[in-house]
């Protein structure tokens, strides 16, 4: 049967200047990814080395150097592909949202029958996903029924374990950057994971669209829920109150990324910072509620869902100006994905 | 050109054809959804040239349709996660009936009639258990809900009746979804698809996993051979450079076969197939990727990859006697030998024959 190629394939819209694409992925690696990991694996190195110290589960210690551990994955968390889907190393940081609640079920598991694999760090690894990374060490530290639950030292293990654990991915996400799938996004080929440098471009476009997304349809969408039926309690990370907080780290993050993006297309860029303003200025209009308890309330649920229509208007920016100005958009059938 | 006539003579199973009903609206081959210029999107009937014979304004995006067995009758499916189904006289465009999914459930784009056209089935999402259901109407009582049962997995998209027309074939996705949310994705490193054979009252015949290594490959859509060999399409949730199969056949109590093309064709393919078809013959199956602008076509009975042709945001598939006919998001129809038609309209998702395909 003959290869066929339709002539329609060819006739791809072309944005009116040439991009430097190599520019915008060197920038985007050296400026927003690179230093985002590092600053990852510092902040998990001090939590696991704090957790080693003192693993009271309301050890003011461990509870600052949560955050910032906290912190520092809201800064890299959008940046989903490559080193993060190894070993499922994203989903170790962060099980979320865990909506049939495997999290505290495995953590239960492990307590009660104070499972051995909590000594040693290859067997924790091998353990559900849902009882590792930031959302564990929330129950662990936050949550009443698992931080009293069992044995006093036997959650003091599984806190170092599940700290270790948090500080082993982050390391191994950085040095697969650093050890060459850096090399893989500025140098496209034939066998890599890029084929082009506009390929490149698209897996950065794609990050930020979705990481924006993420923040609207499920960091603010669960807790919203409905009118008639808010849902304050499926709010990401609620326990230890840093819902609003994630979302403020996270669209700073996005800021910088679509800076970056933008670099080279002044209208979009323009648009792009306005937007980011206004959501942010909105978050930080929501700091009374960093748990978005007021969801169930008509005023403090009108302040949330402001916050949600600003991020979609970010959103409309990247999908309509800058996506089109990077040449990276998608068709209606491929971008639909289902 | 092929002719409908003729396809239809090589049918062993000439007697399913629809009857009057549908020979009475210019008639059509296939349905599918579409987005017109000005944003608006409808249902349209196509022939196997790529004329349009009809089309039907819908209030949203549409996604799949299922053909009434004999009426000129058909049902086009909100996107996910939309709550409407209409049912449509497909001789004047006529609405006959607004399906609303009942409360806490979502449709998720395709459903299939009963053998006897008397019962609708509909893929559903209990979005707050984060179960798969399939909804019945009665298509006799003006379409009301009569009822639901489990889909056996999470995520249920497409769903076929089995040529034995006791028997219907649901492809549990894995990928649970709020429609808080969304279309986001809620539970991809602990997703599990499946295939689950249901009789029609809802009992568990058959239940298909693939290996625990492929349970981020979403099972989304299939397609029926008058023998009951099954072809289902698959999207792949994991790593980018994991390059998996995408494809795969069965047939009834004998274990799944994958099929994958040559290594850089197969990567081509970006783990990404939004439609599956096999031809009228039997002989080929196809699947088509949106994202990576190719379709792929296999041999049934060796499993060999035998052609792969570039199309720009190709993505719906339907039959022809000794081929496909496929559609494009930039508004082509065409073969495997050529395009056939160019439309300002952006063909959606799939291409449903209106031939019974069982």
């Amino acid at each position: 049967m003959r290869l066929l190629a339709l002539t329609a394939s060819l006739l791809l819209s072309q944005p009116a200047w040439a991009l430097d694409s190599a520019a915008l992925v060197d920038t985007a690696i050296d400026q927003h990814i690179l230093p985002g990991f590092t600053a990852l694996t510092e902040a998990t190195g001090t939590l696991k080395n704090t957790a080693a110290q003192d693993c009271a589960s309301q050890s003011p210690a461990l509870h600052a150097a949560y955050h910032q551990g906290f912190d520092a994955w809201m800064a890299v968390s959008h940046l989903r592909f490559g080193p993060t889907e190894e070993d499922e190393r994203a989903f170790s940081l962060a099980f979320w949202p865990d909506t049939k609640g495997f999290t505290p079920k495995a953590l239960a598991k492990l307590i009660t029958t104070e499972d051995a694999a909590a000594l040693d760090a290859d067997a924790f690894s091998e353990v559900s996903i849902a009882a590792h990374g930031f959302f564990a060490l929330e129950f662990l530290l936050f949550d009443d029924r698992i931080q009293t639950l069992g044995s006093a030292a036997y959650r003091c293990t599984l806190i170092q374990a599940v700290t270790n654990d948090i500080d082993r991915n982050a390391t191994a996400i950085l040095a697969d950057w650093q050890n060459g799938y850096d090399d893989l996004m500025r140098t496209p080929s034939e066998n890599g994971p890029y084929t082009t440098e506009l390929a490149a471009v698209a897996e950065l476009f794609k990050a930020l669209d979705t990481g924006l997304q993420f923040n609207a349809d499920a960091r603010l969408g669960r807790p919203l829920g409905t009118f008639d039926k808010p849902r304050p309690l499926r709010a990401e990370a609620r326990r230890s109150e840093r819902s609003l907080q994630n979302i403020t780290v996270s669209l700073n993050a996005l800021e910088q990324l679509a800076t970056l993006l933008a670099a080279q297309t002044p209208t979009p860029a323009q648009n792009l910072t306005a937007a980011f303003s206004l959501a942010l200025g909105q978050a930080s209009e929501l700091e009374t509620d960093p748990a978005f308890a007021g969801v169930s309330d008509i005023q403090g649920r009108l302040r949330v869902e402001i916050l949600q229509q600003y991020i979609g208007n970010i959103r409309n920016i990247v999908l309509q100006e800058l996506g089109p100005a990077l040449d990276v958009t998608a068709g209606f059938n491929a971008l639909d994905g289902d | 050109m092929v002719t409908r006539r003729r396809i239809l003579a090589g049918l062993a199973a000439t007697s399913l054809l629809p009857s009057a009903g549908w020979s009475s609206v210019g008639t059509p081959d296939y349905l599918s959804a579409a987005r017109a210029p000005d944003g608006t999107y409808l249902l349209a009937g196509l022939t196997t040239t790529g004329d349009i014979t009809f089309t039907i304004p819908l209030p949203a995006r549409g996604h799949a349709a299922a053909a009434h067995p004999e009426r000129a009758e058909a049902v086009a499916f909100a996107r996910r996660p939309g709550t409407f189904a209409l049912v449509m006289d497909c001789r004047d465009g006529a609405i006959l009936k607004t399906l609303t999914a009942p409360e806490s459930r979502h449709f998720y784009g395709h459903g299939a009639f009963s053998a006897d056209g008397k019962t609708l089935f509909t893929s559903e999402n209990d979005y707050e258990a984060g179960e798969g259901v399939i909804g019945l109407w009665d298509v006799h009582q003006n379409y009301t809900r009569i009822g639901e049962f489990s889909s056996g997995g999470v995520g249920p998209h497409d769903l076929k009746r089995m040529p034995d027309g006791e028997t219907l074939v649901v492809a549990n996705g894995g990928i649970e979804t709020h429609p808080d949310m969304g279309r986001s994705k809620l539970n991809i490193p602990v997703m599990a698809p499946n295939l689950t054979y249901l009789s029609t009252t809802g009992a568990l015949l058959e239940n298909i996993s693939l290996p625990a290594a492929l349970h981020k490959n979403s099972i989304r859509h299939l397609a029926v051979r008058a023998d009951g060999l099954l072809a289902f399409a698959m999207q792949w949730q994991g790593r980018k450079s994991d390059s998996q199969p995408l494809l795969g056949l069965h047939q009834r109590g004998t274990e799944a076969k994958l099929l994958t093309a040559p290594p850089k064709a197969q990567q081509q393919m970006q783990g990404y197939a939004g439609s599956v078809a096999l031809s009228n013959d039997g002989r080929l199956v196809a699947i088509t990727s949106p994202r990576g602008n190719v379709l792929h076509t296999f041999d049934t009975e060796t499993g060999q990859h035998s052609a792969a042709l570039s199309a720009k945001d190709v993505c719906g598939i339907g039959p022809t006697s000794d081929g496909f006919l496929f559609t494009t998001g930039t508004g082509i129809i065409g073969t495997l030998q050529s395009d056939t038609a160019q439309h300002t309209l952006q063909w959606d998702n799939h291409l449903i024959a209106i031939t019974p395909q069982t």
